[in-house]
């Protein structure tokens, strides 16, 4: 049973504090991903977890272990590099056997473990090539492969997708889904990536400066989000946001102290101008292909994006939008929850 | 058809007048090379007469005299084991110093860097003198520690340290965290990764090194006095009459025998003495 916890941890870099203080706990089994805009912190804690990176303050446990003072290779974790980190000097086989044969690992079992890693993600024919010769997927794959033979104990991931093209994305996504499944191991996965992260965590952590400001499943994230930064960062198209000011008369009964309203763009329906919540002029019709996506400016200049699947819309036209209130966010003044 | 035979013969008309080109341009490189193996197989009379491309009598004992003027295999034997004992030296010593001071996060490390830039303009004549004291209260004059220990912890060495720091800067971190997620040490990060990942720059060092060290002449004149301790510059010099004369067909000879393993050298490895030289930015 590997589960993992972090308790107060921390890291400062000379007087710069990047992690300030992070409290989390990761189940045995469990896929966790990091989600945040870039300089957030996600990958330094990912590195703290992986022992690349000093702890300054707090306890990391890795299942009964405090781990804070143990070398990288002594944590039982296993670590998917974003450039993919192959040493191009050693072909396939020996850049999945390399971490075996530093630990002294028997010739025999060594191959055993590297032939098992390579079947299972359908390397074998590709084993005496040098990490130049495959293509991006292929490398990634390798990468995957040489952190399977080490039998880790939590594997973690590191914008290991961010630099392969969009097809293969979605393709190796769903293949680390299935090899989770399949290995039922502990998974830590860091990404900017929100489809990555929505398809493939059980749990998301939204991080900040440093800081978590929402921990919970993708659904609860969405639908269910803890403050404005969270609501706003969660979802494409982004939610919108008014002050409640703006459209007070035309909401339903909202608490009292709600001080913005939250809408996502895919929730709000069009309906006759000026019967809805608000009204509008359409700037642009983005058309996606399944959608179109409407740039509707409001009166007071705010510009409101609302996904739309049926016929086209004229730009120019004035629109009404309406919303079920369930469907309904709102936020207080210090941008937490309120309903 | 014809515009694709006009294009064809413009490309070749191109080739014949490059080629021709570098050659008259080589000739200057050439020909001085050339004059010296001639003049090897010459008498010394005929070198001081009428000047002849193709020596008139093929003088072959000229490389048994060159044997027999003074000790010039052991000064051979002393100029190989010197140049391979400074390159194994260098190698190391660069690499260590040059990953210590590129890669390890330590107090001073910015300034030994810049130490080591400002030692590189400091001339090796400017410390000669002060060289010289410190072997001699060690107790190295009239061996071959000074020209062993001077070019690889003077100028030649720091200038291998910094291009090795360079080459290192430049290696992708991510690939030593993944040696440290493997279970490797500092040093085995160093010897299992970075290392084999260098082996340009290790090459550039190595034969910049060997060639250096295989050329050196100032540090052998100032520390050996004795001749079987000489090296093959300082054995050059002195393929002289008793009265100081160069015995010019007897000097060239050897110079010609001299060349040897840098030709050989060359030979081996072309591409990598161009690369060195792109890397290390010495012009060759």
């Amino acid at each position: 049973m590997t589960s993992l916890s972090l308790s107060n941890v921390k890291k400062h870099f000379g007087r710069v504090e990047v992690i300030r203080g992070v409290d989390l706990s990761v189940d045995d089994g469990e896929f966790v991903v990091f989600v945040g805009p870039s300089g957030c912190g996600k990958s330094t804690l990912l590195r703290m977890i992986s022992g690349l990176e000093d702890i300054s303050a707090g306890v990391l446990r890795i299942g009964d272990r405090i781990v804070n003072e143990v070398p990288p290779a002594r944590r039982g974790v296993a670590m998917v590099f974003q450039s993919y980190a192959l040493y191009p000097h050693l072909n396939v086989r020996d850049n999945m056997g390399f971490g075996l044969k530093v630990r002294k690992v028997p010739v025999d079992e060594r191959a055993r473990r590297v032939g098992e890693a390579a079947r299972t993600l359908k390397l074998e024919s590709l084993l005496d090539r040098l990490p130049r010769e495959l293509s991006g997927g292929q490398r990634q794959r390798v990468a995957i492969g040489r952190a399977i033979v080490g039998n880790p104990e939590v594997f973690l991931f590191d914008e290991p997708l961010s630099n392969l093209d969009a097809e293969l994305r979605v393709h190796m996504r769903s293949e680390i889904a299935s090899l989770h499944k399949r290995l039922g191991s502990t998974m830590i996965y860091v990404t900017h990536d929100q489809i990555e992260a929505m398809t493939l965590a059980d749990k998301i952590v939204v991080l900040r400066d440093g800081l978590v400001e929402q921990v919970g499943t993708p659904r609860e994230l969405y639908e269910r989000p803890d403050n404005l930064f969270v609501a706003q960062f969660i979802g494409s198209p982004k939610m919108n946001i008014l002050p409640i000011g703006s459209v007070a008369g035309a909401l339903p009964a909202h608490p009292y102290r709600a001080s913005h309203v939250g809408m996502r763009p895919e929730d709000l329906e069009l309906t006759d101008p000026g019967s809805g919540l608000v009204s509008g002029r359409v700037l642009l019709s983005e058309y996606t292909g399944a959608s179109s996506l409407l740039h509707v400016e409001l009166p007071d200049g705010e510009v409101f994006l609302v996904a739309y699947d049926s016929q086209m819309i004229d730009a120019d036209t004035t629109v009404g939008l309406t919303i079920a209130p369930d469907r309904l966010h709102f936020f207080d003044v210090a941008g937490r929850r309120a309903n | 058809m014809t515009g694709f035979l006009t294009q064809r013969r413009m490309r070749l008309l191109n080739q014949v007048c490059w080629t021709v080109a570098l050659c008259v341009a080589a000739i200057p490189f050439v020909f001085p090379f050339f004059w010296m193996v001639s003049s090897g197989f010459k008498s010394a009379a005929e070198i001081f007469g009428s000047p002849s491309l193709v020596p008139r009598e093929w003088q072959w004992r000229n490389f048994i005299e060159v044997f027999n003027h003074q000790p010039f295999a052991r000064q051979y034997f002393n100029s190989l084991y010197i140049a391979v004992t400074v390159t194994v030296l260098t190698l190391v010593v660069s690499s260590l110093a040059g990953y210590a001071l590129a890669r390890m996060r330590f107090a001073g490390a910015a300034l030994i860097a810049l130490l080591l830039v400002t030692a590189l303009m400091v001339p090796e004549e400017v410390t000669i003198i002060p060289n010289f004291f410190m072997m001699r209260w060690a107790g190295l004059v009239d061996t071959h520690w000074p020209l062993i220990l001077l070019p690889t912890f003077g100028s030649q060495g720091i200038m291998a340290t910094f291009l090795m720091r360079q080459y290192f800067l430049a290696l992708p971190k991510e690939l030593e965290d993944a040696g440290k997620m493997d279970g490797l040490s500092r040093l085995g990060v160093w010897w299992s990764i970075a290392l084999p990942m260098s082996r340009p720059a290790l090459a550039a060092v190595a034969i910049i090194t060997f060639l250096n060290s295989w050329n050196l002449f100032l540090e052998p004149l100032i520390f050996v006095s004795s001749l079987e301790k000489f090296t093959l510059p300082l054995a050059l010099s002195n393929f002289t009459d008793p009265y100081g004369m160069p015995l010019w067909h007897l000097q060239l000879a050897a110079t010609s025998l001299a060349v040897i393993p840098i030709l050989v050298v060359y030979l081996i490895a072309q591409r990598q003495i161009i690369e060195s030289f792109a890397l290390s930015g010495v012009k060759g």
